[in-house]
């Protein structure tokens, strides 16, 4: 059991979360992943493997995407984190979002938070990508049902369709 | 038929938008007032006894609610020689992992730290793992003797006629055969003789686990009036309920399942698993309880695919006709029977015109988790043997792979294994399509960068299963249509039911929309398995379209005093041609659903029975190219064809190919459970357990071809599983032409790869390196 | 994950002396990869648990008159990507490249998959190539020590009770000298080194004049093979030369088999392996070679 001399039992939690600044105090002990689906109800990011090896849990935290499933919750305090659910905005989805669904660049959807958030970070990174650069930057997110062909495909089109004013 | 409108094209699914913007509620999304979570005491030994086990410290753990055992089973028909119905140990523990005692508390991890506050003495017994030694007479037993053994899952995916041959064995069984069969066709030792090729080997696939994305999860609420609610990804939640009432002792009535996002399952979420435990823990504490298991439980603790080893031996005439088949087929289903053998011992040989047929297939039990049904259950394994003996025959015969399979596959009217013979079918057709891929056609032209390159090709066949199903498609107020079903949508297949049904009711698409509804609600459906959702309930969708479309032009008729057969439907308005004589849909439900409406309201009804298959073919080619330093494969290229009698959604089709494709690429290249000399699993981690990633696998050639499939809706046959069926035996044939050389074991590791190179003397080696005593 | 203890100390003197209150129970986390899984499953239990990640000082990447100086934070992913360590560290880039998958990369630091001590860990040899020197602090003050003295078993280092690594110095990239790192593994991505090797060379025209050589995933602990470098320094690059290094390597070396090889392929790959790090380490070491990170 923890001494007391060890610390704070629980931690406070300060950080903004898709625009929108919350405070947790909570165990330490805990995933980010954990706190932002149960805590924050924002379930979009999936547990797959809580090993850092399948990228389910993706969220991008100041600008990176990271696994959420390997990150500590206390050490999202003063961090922004983007969720999927913060993707699509003013009740319109994302070209990355709407070419997945476009082109089945999803089956059972477990996988595809992951992927959406992966992408619409990689595109503000690089809007005129190859298809290399593409699965490259996708090579940490597992998917099992689509082999990859059509995320890979979707995800070039969203390029095409931001290049050419589409996107915000 | 005149023109379709809808059914035919490549459409988005309709569940599209709400998986994209992470919305879907899976299971472990799910949080309920309440709500405990549990966690699983798991069996470290491969097999052992339980002495005593003591729970009291536990329980007494503050936040604890209750700590389950086996004792606290309610008395039930429970079979333990079934996967599902082996909840907690009783008192012999069969595989590393399974489950001893549950806890649920306030929080998840009050339930882990209680579980170390659970004692549990252990005497452990010697692990039967070694599959060719279990089926020896004198092995030591994998468990207790088992009686009856329940195939009533594997039905439900494959429906096959098990006409075995007669043949008393000499032999005394062992104890871990749990299954055999054996089919004879004329006289194999005849066919010898008069071959004028004969090849033979022993071919080995490792496990492979179906490694969905969404690790196995379930909430579950027994109430105050004893109702039990279960919420759970499922591919077939009537079958599942049913299993649950019979585990647990409850009638049919007091339990509801409601089938939750499936997040991938390929064969593995059909049977109950974690349902009856988490259930079991609701009872006890009258509250709702979830337990979601971690990638290391659910890897160590599901149904993988068995491990599949063909003693294969084939002969052929030297104009290339294949003639003899002999194999002998050993599924290593570890703890628990699996009914693999069952469709892969018939369809071994399937595909081609053989005089003489002898294949027996043998599943034996080990100390090593529980085999279920993967995707085409069996048929990746036995097909790496005997398409590598047919293209092996195409290299000492000088013949072209594709053009031999031409000359010898069946065709309708040709006799299956079983006696009976094969339905309209598209294998010929497949390897048409094959040849004229752009990656046969370009064969042998890439540029190899000097690496050594090759290309193999693969067939296969899966007949599908049969199970009947019912749909009910409703006006809505506002003429819209709502199909509900009661199968689970495991593979896009509400968006082809939407694309049936309004096909059928002459409505575009948005007017329709599917739902499966719970199990307390919905019409019938089968299992989301053996590929025959689209193909059997589509049928009921369609009917029930059908029947709706009936009550329409019959209200329509007195409304618009018009013959029926007169009145036609287009974009949801009925009308005369050539007058001005029309009614809306949206007007027909104001008449059939207000106050005093003189019709009744627009309910159409679909149950049907589909009593012949329509099975589904393949024919691959995958490239690859070998770093001949390191045994490293590369799959550069694949090609696919696959015949889908008609393809309702095409996007959905070239979705289930491309993935079927992949995961075979994986267990050709990296995908295994390892299991060390103890019987202890090496690898249940996503790290070490290796699903391709988007830099591993290449571009997929699909060819969809159509042969129509005479019940079928619209001439849909089954089309979810044959993809897989091929890839690991392509890359083998591809390595062949790549090196000369053969290899036997899947997958085909870089070490693998490399052993057999060095023993070949054909790895690209240096002067200094290890001798090949090493090997 | 068993409950703990969390501390973020903002100030390096501040960790070291939390680290030093709580030394017998505490673990630090900087990336958390390998730290997290490890709770999770239970293998290492801390009751403490200090974050450094709050500590600026520790995220040091400048290039001094002695050499690249990487502080203990440095991620995989802003090495994989920092125009300096692209043009003139380039087997930084190809070691950190490798690691995890890119979201893993970007929590990932240099000092963590250091003081994991993982024998497989990528950055080792390419920080032994690179002749690092690691700068630890403790209770009882700085202290420096050589990379390749800094490992003593798997999962075991040098540091003391206390000590937290706050950077690396790594020998300055000079003209006529070249490093390269490339592994072997069975997917592109998301894997773990079945064997690495790093590989650093000096020419004096055709003449190799020095070298250093570090090896994942064939010892206990990441291996510098001296052997190797014995066989290759002042020998003039050729087939001669890798196969002297080659043989010294396979000899020097001592894997295991597990489940991700066995000893004797490990070997193998050591022989394969050596021969293409030094190789491409001398083509770039002359100007040319793979571009950073290019190693499939």
């Amino acid at each position: 059991m923890l001494k007391e001399r060890v610390g704070h039992a629980t931690v406070t939690i300060r950080c903004v979360v898709n625009g929108v600044e919350r405070t947790v105090t909570t165990v330490p002990n805990r995933t980010a992943l954990e706190l932002i689906r149960e805590d924050l109800a924002l379930t979009g990011a999936k547990e797959g493997c809580g090993t850092g090896d399948c990228g389910a849990c993706t969220i991008i935290v100041d600008g990176r995407p990271v696994n959420g499933c390997l990150l500590l919750a206390p050490m999202l305090d003063g961090k922004t984190v983007l969720t999927v659910e913060g993707v699509a905005r003013g009740g319109k989805l994302h070209p990355v979002q709407q070419t997945m669904v476009e082109m089945g660049g999803l089956q059972c959807g477990f996988c595809t938070p992951g992927f959406v958030v992966t992408a619409v970070n990689f595109l503000e990174h690089n809007l005129n990508p190859t298809e290399e650069e593409v699965r490259v930057a996708i090579a940490g997110n597992l998917c099992r049902c689509t082999g990859y062909s059509k995320i890979v495909d979707a995800i070039l089109e969203a390029a095409k369709r931001m290049r050419e004013g589409e996107g915000r | 038929m005149t023109e379709l409108k809808v059914v035919g094209k490549a459409l988005p699914r309709i569940d599209g938008p709400e998986k994209v913007t992470g919305r879907t509620v899976y299971a472990a999304d799910m949080q309920l007032p309440g709500m405990l979570h549990a966690k699983v005491l798991r069996c470290p030994y491969p097999h052992a006894l339980i002495k005593r086990i003591d729970t009291s410290k536990a329980k007494a753990y503050p936040g604890v609610v209750a700590v389950v055992t086996a004792d606290d089973l309610p008395p039930a028909d429970r079979d333990p020689s079934v996967r599902s119905h082996a909840v907690l140990v009783e008192r012999e523990a069969i595989f590393e992992g399974q489950a001893v005692a549950a806890v649920a508390a306030e929080t998840p991890y009050i339930a882990e730290e209680a579980l170390d506050l659970i004692e549990v003495e252990y005497e452990e017994l010697p692990a039967v793992l070694d599959p060719e030694e279990a089926i020896k007479p004198d092995a030591p037993p994998t468990r207790r003797p088992l009686d009856e053994i329940d195939v009533s899952e594997i039905e439900g995916h494959v429906t096959v006629d098990i006409s075995t041959a007669d043949d008393a064995e000499a032999h005394r069984r062992s104890p871990n055969i749990s299954n055999r069969l054996h089919f004879v066709r004329g006289n194999v030792e005849k066919g010898f003789e008069e071959a004028d090729i004969i090849v033979e080997g022993r071919f080995d696939s490792k496990m492979a686990h179906q490694a969905y994305l969404e690790p196995q999860a379930c909430v579950a609420h027994y109430d105050a009036t004893g109702k039990l609610t279960i919420w759970t990804p499922t591919q077939g939640q009537f079958y599942q309920r049913n299993e649950i009432a019979r585990i647990l002792g409850l009638p049919h009535e007091k339990i509801n399942l409601v089938g939750t996002e499936v997040g991938g399952g390929f064969g593995a979420k059909v049977a109950p698993l974690i349902q009856p435990l988490t259930a079991l823990l609701s009872m006890k504490t009258g509250r709702p309880v979830k337990l979601v298991l971690t990638r290391r439980e659910d890897l160590m603790n599901s149904v993988p695919a068995p491990r599949g080893i063909v003693e294969g031996k084939i002969g052929a005439t030297k104009d290339g006709r294949l003639t003899t088949f002999k194999a002998r087929i050993i599924f290593d289903s570890g703890a628990f029977p699996a009914g693999t053998p069952v469709g892969a011992t018939m369809m071994i040989a399937a595909c081609y015109k053989f005089d003489h047929l002898d294949v027996e297939g043998i599943e034996v039990l080990t100390n090593k988790c529980g085999a279920g049904a993967y995707r085409a259950p069996g048929m990746p394994e036995v097909t790496f043997a005997i398409e590598q003996l047919v293209d092996e025959v195409c290299r000492q015969g000088g013949f072209d792979p594709i053009e031999l399979r031409k000359k010898n596959v069946c065709r309708e009217g040709d006799l299956m294994p079983n006696g009976r013979p094969w339905p309209k079918i598209g294998l010929y057709e497949c390897l048409e399509a094959l040849e004229n891929s752009e990656l046969w056609r370009t064969r042998h032209q890439t540029k190899n960068g000097g690496k050594p390159r090759g290309v193999g090709v693969a067939i296969g066949a899966w007949p599908g299963g049969m199970q009947p199903a019912s749909a009910l498609v409703k006006m809505n107020e506002n003429g819209t249509f709502k199909v509900v079903v009661g199968s689970n949508d495991i593979s896009g297949v509400n968006t082809s039911f939407t694309m049936i049904a309004a096909e059928e009711l002459g409505v575009p698409m948005h007017m329709v929309t599917t739902v499966t509804a719970d199990t307390d609600t919905a019409p019938y459906g089968g299992l989301a398995a053996g590929s025959k959702t689209l193909y059997s309930g589509g049928k009921s969708v369609q009917a029930a379209a059908q029947d709706a479309r009936r009550q329409i032009l019959a209200i329509a008729s007195r409304e618009l005093d018009a013959n029926p057969e007169d009145l036609v439907i287009e974009d949801g308005v009925v009308f005369v041609p050539g007058t001005d004589k029309k009614i809306t849909f949206q007007r027909i439900a104001a008449l059939t659903m207000g106050f005093g409406s003189r019709y009744a309201p627009v309910v159409g009804r679909g149950g049907e029975v589909i009593r012949n298959q329509a099975p589904g073919t393949t024919a691959q080619a995958v490239e690859i190219e070998l770093d001949p330093e390191t045994g490293n494969v590369t799959v550069t290229r694949a090609a696919v064809a696959q015949d889908v009698g008609k393809a309702i959604n095409r996007l959905s089709i070239i979705g289930q190919m491309e993935g079927g494709v992949t995961q075979c690429l994986g267990m050709g290249l990296t995908e295994e459970l390892i299991f060390d000399e103890r019987g202890k699993m090496r690898n249940p981690v996503f790290l070490d357990y290796r699903l391709l990633t988007a830099l591993d696998v290449p571009r997929i050639e699909t060819l969809i071809v159509e042969v129509p499939s005479p019940e079928g809706p619209f001439g849909a046959r089954i089309a979810g599983e044959p993809s897989i069926i091929a890839g690991s035996a392509a890359i083998a044939n591809a390595l062949r032409d790549a090196t000369g050389l053969r290899f036997y074991e899947a997958p085909m590791t870089p070490e693998r790869v490399l052993r057999t190179l060095r023993k070949a003397g054909t790895a690209v080696s240096h002067p200094v390196v290890l001798g090949e005593a090493a090997l | 994950m068993r409950r703990f203890g969390y501390l973020a100390p903002k100030s390096v003197s501040e960790a070291v002396s939390v680290l030093a209150e709580h030394a017998a129970v505490a673990k630090v986390i900087a990336g958390g990869t390998d730290l997290v899984v490890q709770m999770k499953d239970g293998v290492r239990r801390p009751e403490v648990v200090i974050d450094i990640t709050g500590i600026d000082e520790l995220r040091l990447l400048e290039e001094r008159d002695d050499g690249l100086h990487l502080g203990a934070l440095v991620r995989m992913g802003e090495i994989e990507t920092h125009p300096l360590i692209i043009e003139k560290y380039p087997i930084l880039v190809d070691s950190a490249k490798l690691v995890g998958s890119k979201q893993v990369r970007n929590l990932a630091t240099i000092a963590g998959n250091t003081c994991n001590a993982s024998p497989g860990a990528d950055t080792p040899p390419a920080l032994i190539a690179l002749d690092a020197q690691v700068h630890v602090l403790g209770p009882r003050g700085p202290r420096v020590v050589p990379i390749d003295r800094f490992f003593v078993g798997p999962g075991r280092t040098v540091l003391e009770p206390g000590e937290l690594v706050t950077k690396f110095v790594l020998r300055k990239a000079a003209p006529n000298e070249g490093a390269y790192y490339e592994r072997h593994t069975p997917r592109k991505e998301l894997d773990i080194a079945v064997v690495g090797v790093g590989a650093w060379v000096r020419l004096n025209g055709e003449t190799i004049e020095d070298a250093r050589i570090g090896l994942a995933a064939v010892y206990p602990t990441p291996l510098r093979a001296t052997e190797a470098e014995a066989a290759l320094r002042g020998k003039p690059f050729g087939q001669a030369a890798l196969d002297a290094a080659a043989l010294a390597a396979v000899a020097q070396a001592r894997p295991i088999s597990d489940v991700r090889g066995s000893a004797d392929f490990r070997r193998w790959l050591i022989d394969v392996l050596v021969r293409r790090a030094v190789t491409n380490a001398v083509a770039r070491a002359r100007g040319g070679g793979p571009r950073a990170g290019e190693t499939h």
